[in-house]
């Protein structure tokens, strides 16, 4: 098992990342508990590439990328963005880097302020980061107006004048500015028509090539996710239980919890739905503030054994691509459900 | 004889701007046990649609303009207040896209699904709540004993879907319409639901209506499909031969321009196809013209001065568009 760390080809490596939250549990004199939110992940994203974290709601995703962006605190772990191990940057040198990572949020109109024009929405980041003086802010807002397809004229609007793809342009417009390298995408599109999504998907593509971003890319839907990413961390309960390229994971997913989150998804296409099998996971996740101390998939899994709830299957890697935390996934690679 | 027929319905909402028609001359037949999509954008119509059947349109807003909504051969439109509210929830009801606000916080399950027994069936209280467990047995909430005496937010999204399921079918309604109903649910969840509604469908012959933006829904659960566009009808048919070969340039883009699961995974990944713009605003709504016009790139003179006839084919597919014969 060879573990390619300090190759200079990634930008982001997040090593052991845990996020904890207090929870009131029981009446008086009880015991502080805590619920695990992200419990011990670890991944990493080449520059210039796009790692898609799926899953479903309460798995941790959003948790996950909020804590890489320092926007809650990790209990544990280690971000390696670049040069910085950027969990432990302090005061100046933390608002240095923040303008290396920024984020695209989920609800376009939720997340710009109605009172601000939208062109002082661009360019709040630079002005609370003391970038550039205000003619060179000027121009940079031009710029980002042309490359996320909006017309110089709309810098005056205020946000309730858009639709909603037009807002997205904004709130991507604002995540540009500060030239990050890193952009986290959490559910960019979801909250968009269906029409609009395909607007948004090509633009943020297309900004990819050109500026050479990287992305974390949160999704739950996996035809998004198939469109956009270069490789998959699929996460259930705080805990990644499957890690692989684009290839490996769309073609041979290994861990039942993926090829049941696959199976799942309705399809246009004919001949995926006569090939698909569907397998049905009963029942809810279990008690996240209690997991079971096995494989938390266990009691869902349609083909757990006795040691699946015995003993926390680690994350093992297969091959350079592919890593997968089930203890039934064998040395050849072969799904436990074939 | 088809359970529901619709005939020639306009809806009109009053707006700032003067009378919309938000459902502009639309027909369609519903028969027992089948299962029909409405699939279009937000602000297209279909969730008007199904207000307007229920009777249930914004007061003194909306209207029904004109046209003919036969249920088991009586008209709907002509209905009293009394009978409507006699039909909804006993032959034709209807379960919403939001499970977290569809129910009462401060009632039990099962005194909210035993409520509608009482009403609708003049079960005792006894019966009604013997029957409520029962229902949570058939949309399989597990341990449905104990679980009937849960308050909705001691349950998760897709059991409280799966309660609103049980509520909607405890009168064994001939129409069940389920708008959107598992847009707020994950994957799984939903993998859940839409078995559920088929088993279901298979089992009493309840006819379903399900309202969805998502293509893939529509190709797994239905068998025909009416794509709605600004109020209209853009084209109608069989889901199958629809997908293979839309006639519609709107409906070619719903399905392209979302990046799909393929029986394989393509490695090179072109530019999805954009439908520029967006749905245009009710102003424009009834106009003597493909309303579709100004995102449609094959639109010509004749799309934007005269509204298009629907042309049938030969499969049962119709297509509101000039150039249908040619797509």
């Amino acid at each position: 098992m060879r573990e390619e760390t300090n190759n200079s080809a990634e930008l982001l490596n997040v090593e052991n990342l845990t996020v904890r939250f207090p929870v009131k549990r029981g009446g008086f004199l009880s015991r502080k508990a805590y619920l695990y939110a992200v419990d011990d992940i670890s991944f990493s994203i080449k520059r210039g590439e796009t790692l898609a974290i799926v899953g479903e709601s309460g798995s941790g995703k959003t948790t996950a990328a909020l804590a890489v962006a320092r926007l809650v605190n990790a209990f544990k772990g280690k971000v390696q963005l670049g040069e910085h191990n950027f969990l432990e940057l302090q005061d100046e040198a933390l608002r240095k880097a923040r303008a290396k990572v920024q984020f695209i949020f989920q609800d376009p109109y939720a997340s710009l302020n109605p009172r601000l024009r939208a062109e002082a929405i661009v360019r709040e980041p630079l002005d609370s980061l003391g970038i550039a003086s205000p003619q060179e802010q000027q121009v940079r807002v031009n710029e980002l107006f042309k490359s996320v397809g909006l017309r110089p004229e709309q810098q005056r609007l205020f946000p309730h004048q858009f639709s909603g793809g037009q807002r997205q342009r904004i709130g991507i417009a604002r995540a540009l500015s500060t030239q990050p390298e890193l952009i986290i995408c959490d559910e960019p599109v979801s909250a968009l028509d269906v029409a609009v999504q395909a607007q948004i998907l090509n633009l943020l593509r297309r900004l990819q090539s050109e500026m050479g971003l990287t992305y974390l890319f949160i999704s739950h839907d996996l035809g998004v996710v198939q469109h956009m990413c270069d490789s998959v961390a699929v996460m259930y309960m705080g805990k990644i239980v499957e890690h692989a390229s684009r290839k490996d994971l769309f073609n041979n997913p290994l861990h039942p919890y993926t090829s049941a989150l696959l199976s799942a998804v309705p399809s246009v296409d004919k001949k995926r739905r006569a090939e698909t099998k569907r397998i049905l996971i009963p029942g809810d996740p279990p008690d996240p503030i209690d997991p079971p101390k096995g494989c938390r998939f266990a009691n869902r899994c349609p083909v757990a054994r006795s040691i699946c709830k015995e003993k926390e299957p680690p994350l093992r890697a297969l091959s350079s691509t592919h890593k997968v935390a089930c203890h039934l996934v064998d040395e050849k690679a072969k799904s436990p459900l074939l | 004889m088809s359970l529901l027929k619709i005939e020639n319905l306009r809806i009109e909402l009053t707006t700032r701007d003067g009378i919309a028609p938000v459902i502009d001359d639309l027909s369609l037949e519903l028969g027992a046990g089948e299962t029909l999509s409405f699939v279009g954008e937000s602000g297209c119509g279909k969730s008007m649609t199904a207000l307007g059947i229920m009777g249930l349109l914004p007061d003194k807003i909306g209207r029904i303009a004109s046209g003919t909504i036969l249920f088991d051969g009586e008209d709907l439109t002509q209905a009293s207040d009394a009978r409507l509210r006699e039909i909804r929830g006993n032959d034709i009801s209807m379960i919403f896209q939001e499970p977290m606000t569809s129910l009462n916080p401060v009632y039990t399950i099962g005194e909210q699904i035993a409520e509608v027994l009482r009403r609708h069936q003049n079960l005792s209280t006894a019966a009604a709540w013997a029957k409520a467990i029962d229902l949570l047995d058939a949309v399989r909430i597990p341990n449905p004993k104990a679980r009937v005496n849960d308050y909705p937010h001691q349950m998760s999204g897709g059991q409280r879907q799966r309660v609103m399921i049980a509520i909607a079918l405890a009168c064994e309604p001939k129409i069940l319409i389920a708008d959107e109903p598992t847009t707020a649910l994950d994957v799984t969840v939903q993998a859940q639901i839409f078995d559920l509604l088929r088993d279901l469908g298979r089992q009493t012959g309840t006819a379903i209506i399900l309202i969805t933006h998502d293509m893939g829904a529509v190709a797994e659960m239905a068998e025909r499909m009416i794509v709605m566009y600004a109020g209209r009808k853009a084209e109608d048919g069989p889901v199958d031969q629809i997908i293979e070969h839309p006639r519609h340039p709107y409906t070619k883009g719903l399905i392209s321009c979302v990046p799909h699961l393929m029986a394989s995974l393509s490695n090179d990944r072109p530019e999805l196809v954009e439908v520029p713009g967006i749905v245009p605003s009710l102003k424009s709504f009834g106009r003597d013209e493909c309303l579709f016009a100004s995102r449609c790139d094959r639109a010509d003179e004749k799309c934007r001065t005269q509204r298009p006839p629907e042309m049938s084919f030969e499969n049962n597919q119709n297509s509101a568009c000039w150039q249908a014969g040619d797509l």
